[in-house]
């Protein structure tokens, strides 16, 4: 078990002007602290190893006592007002980029030493030993406050066998991740961490969202046998791979997977996904502290095109806020009071034209080697869709100009997440090649719920009748028009919802690839004619509670019905 | 500017200048009160200065000019080009960490 284990989070980037001596003074004894500990593991290298190790510690302690740096650091905390954290990090990642861009491999891998000089100073200055989530040695259960998407995308899966946050929401991508992953999870639980010490048994489970620690006897023993019946589920399921998925009157439905990174592609497949209908590329632009660079983009895209081998990928453009993004986005980033309303996604990358381009690029030069369609998020206006086009536009001319290999009639799709689009989803449709519904943010903007906020995250409801609304106007636009419509998100992920979408006339899904499985399982319990009576059900009635009941039963009955002759021993849990 | 000295030398090692060299290099010439830059080509940067040697990007074989100016601008030159011919080697480095204050 571990506590609170996260790699370094600058608390705070700004210092009032008053603390600005005091804070001066802070980031001084930082120096020295490290400066010390630096000719500390100079000389017993020295002694240890030979004086050529001994002069990589000398090094690093001159690169710290250099002149030039320091005043770069406390002229940014003097003039700036920023905090000595933010100041020494912004600094000194300058300059490891810097070296990366010399374009001598031996000195790119210097910035490591500057970084690592980077996280010197600042556990210096945050007074705090982190035990390091990379070097786990026996399996733990990780319990944090926080836990950051590149954190939780590197945890070692071969030693974590769950984690539990404080914060965070369930549709954060911390918690997507963690269904990525497949590990049982449970984020954004509220405080807890001093309610446990180090050493205690704690049970996590993703499924109920629960943490129990010093469970009794009986209560470990129901949760070994519920490990078990979950096993044996999943076998039962991992049969359906080969089985395409189609309702039991014959209508196909394409189940496709949601993936963050190349390797979840593999994850699909197993579960016999009808390709990726959702590929999010933000984790290019976060696990490094420089901007992604056009191969960096096209050798992502190629390893799952390549890995689907011939199965559609649907590759959605940036879609974060220009205050997550290193780099030069900086520039563009303000302090927002409320960021998912602010620049990000598509705005962004309408801002920053030139990475946007670096991207399209990629992806244009990566679709000759598959079937690719090209997604922009957050589109809320025409004038959005159209800008974003023509910059697509200037792309391909660039490429053709160029002589370098691309394809030139990639699908252009939106996500409609907003509900002005949804609203307006009728002349989008004449603009687009296809939709695809994003229900979480949908549900958001719709609702006004900020879904990671644990105050208001019980008005976060997908059965709202407002939501079922937008949804039918989206999917009756997309008929009218003869383009495919689609839903990735959460909402179409969870079983209960799956006859709803069918009956509303979906017949294209993306979920998380987890998942894949027993929505084609409930899939094939169904026939359009059951679809479409609940739909219809479903869209008369007018609160979310009752919406969900509903849903809930229905689909509970329908894998009743035609399953008692299947033994089964997963459903005798209450 | 009045006792400017210069001298070129030629870049020793496989890896040409790296961290240690560079911080060899910072160590000794800080030791000397006069200015000293190191050039190579067009681009020439401060010599007391670890992340501006660096920032030349000189690999092995590179030819760089050494300038000092000042007082001991002789001696300067003299303890890098000293440096250089070495090799960067070990004892230079002890001797350079004995005389940085």
């Amino acid at each position: 078990m571990l506590f609170g284990a996260e790699s370094f989070r600058i608390p705070q980037r700004f210092v009032s002007v008053d603390a600005v001596e005091a804070e001066l003074g802070r980031f001084e004894s930082a120096l020295n602290l490290v400066s010390t500990s630096l000719e500390e593991n100079e000389r017993l290298a020295r002694e240890r190893l030979g004086d050529q190790y001994g002069a990589i510690f000398g090094a690093h302690r001159m690169m710290l006592q250099d002149p030039k740096l320091r005043n770069e650091i406390e002229g940014l905390i003097r003039s700036k007002c920023f905090s000595p954290e933010f100041a020494a990090s912004r600094v000194l990642r300058n300059y490891a980029r810097a070296f990366r861009n010399l374009g001598n491999p031996y000195l790119a891998e210097r910035a490591a030493d500057v970084i690592d000089l980077e996280k010197r100073l600042l556990r210096a200055l945050l007074g705090e030993q982190h035990p390091e989530l990379s070097h786990l040695t026996e399996p733990v259960i990780i319990l944090a406050h926080n836990l950051t998407p590149s954190e939780t995308a590197n945890l070692d899966r071969t030693k974590v066998l769950g984690f539990a946050t404080e914060a965070g929401g369930h549709t954060s991508h911390t918690a997507i991740l963690a269904g990525a992953l497949e590990l049982p999870a449970v984020v954004g639980i509220g405080h807890f961490l001093t309610d446990i010490s180090a050493g205690d048994i704690v049970i996590i489970d993703g499924n109920s969202g629960t943490v129990i620690v010093d469970p009794d006897e009986e209560t470990l023993e129901h949760y070994r046998a519920e490990a078990l019946a979950a096993e044996s589920q999943s076998e039962r399921l991992a049969a359906l791979q080969t089985v395409e998925a189609k309702t039991h009157d014959g209508e196909r439905v394409h189940v496709m997977g949601n993936i963050e990174f190349p390797q979840e592609v593999a994850q699909c497949r197993k579960r016999g996904a009808d390709g990726v209908g959702l590929y999010r590329t933000e984790f290019l632009y976060l696990g490094s502290d420089h901007a992604p660079t056009e191969e960096e983009h096209y050798n992502a895209y190629c390893e799952v095109i390549e890995a689907l081998d011939g199965q559609p990928v649907t590759i959605r453009t940036l879609d974060l806020g220009a205050d997550k993004i290193p780099g030069n986005h900086r520039e563009f980033a303000s302090e927002p009071d409320n960021p998912a309303l602010g620049l990000r996604s598509i705005r962004l990358s309408l801002r920053d034209i030139d990475q946007f381009k670096v991207q399209l690029r990629a992806i244009l030069r990566a679709a000759v080697k598959g079937d690719v369609r090209i997604m922009f998020p957050l589109i809320t206006s025409l004038l959005e869709l159209r800008k974003a086009r023509m910059i697509l536009g200037d792309v391909i001319e660039d490429l053709e100009e160029s002589g370098v290999e691309f394809k030139r009639d990639v699908p252009v799709g939106m996500m409609v997440e907003v509900p002005a689009a949804a609203l307006l989803a009728d002349l989008f449709a004449k603009e687009v090649d296809f939709f695809s519904i994003g229900t979480n943010d949908l549900i958001q903007y719709a609702l006004a719920v900020d879904r990671s906020d644990q105050a208001v995250a019980s008005l976060y409801r997908a059965g709202d009748p407002s939501i079922l609304r937008l949804l039918r106007m989206v999917i009756d636009a997309a008929r009218t028009q003869g383009i495919p419509v689609t839903v990735c998100g959460q909402m179409s992920s969870d079983p209960k919802y799956i006859p709803l979408l069918l009956g509303m006339g979906l017949r294209s899904l993306s979920v998380t690839p987890l998942a894949v499985p027993e929505v084609k399982d409930v899939i094939g319990h169904l026939s359009l004619a059951d679809a479409e009576a609940i739909a219809d059900h479903a869209m008369s009635l007018d609160v979310a509670r009752d919406v969900e009941n509903y849903l809930r039963g229905e689909v509970t009955r329908l894998l009743a019905e035609s399953e008692h002759s299947e033994t089964t021993d997963s459903d005798n849990r209450e | 500017m009045t006792d400017a000295v210069t001298q070129s030398v030629t870049v020793p090692g496989e890896n040409g200048l790296h961290l240690v060299p560079c911080s060899l290099i910072a160590q000794s010439a800080s030791a000397f009160d006069c200015d000293v830059r190191i050039s190579k080509g067009t681009h020439s940067v401060d010599a007391k200065n670890i992340f501006d040697l660096m920032s030349l990007n000189a690999g092995h074989g590179s030819e760089l000019v050494l300038e000092a100016a000042g007082a001991s601008a002789r001696d300067a030159v003299d303890a890098l080009v000293a440096l250089f011919e070495s090799g960067f080697n070990g004892h230079a480095s002890r001797s350079a960490a004995q005389e940085s204050h």
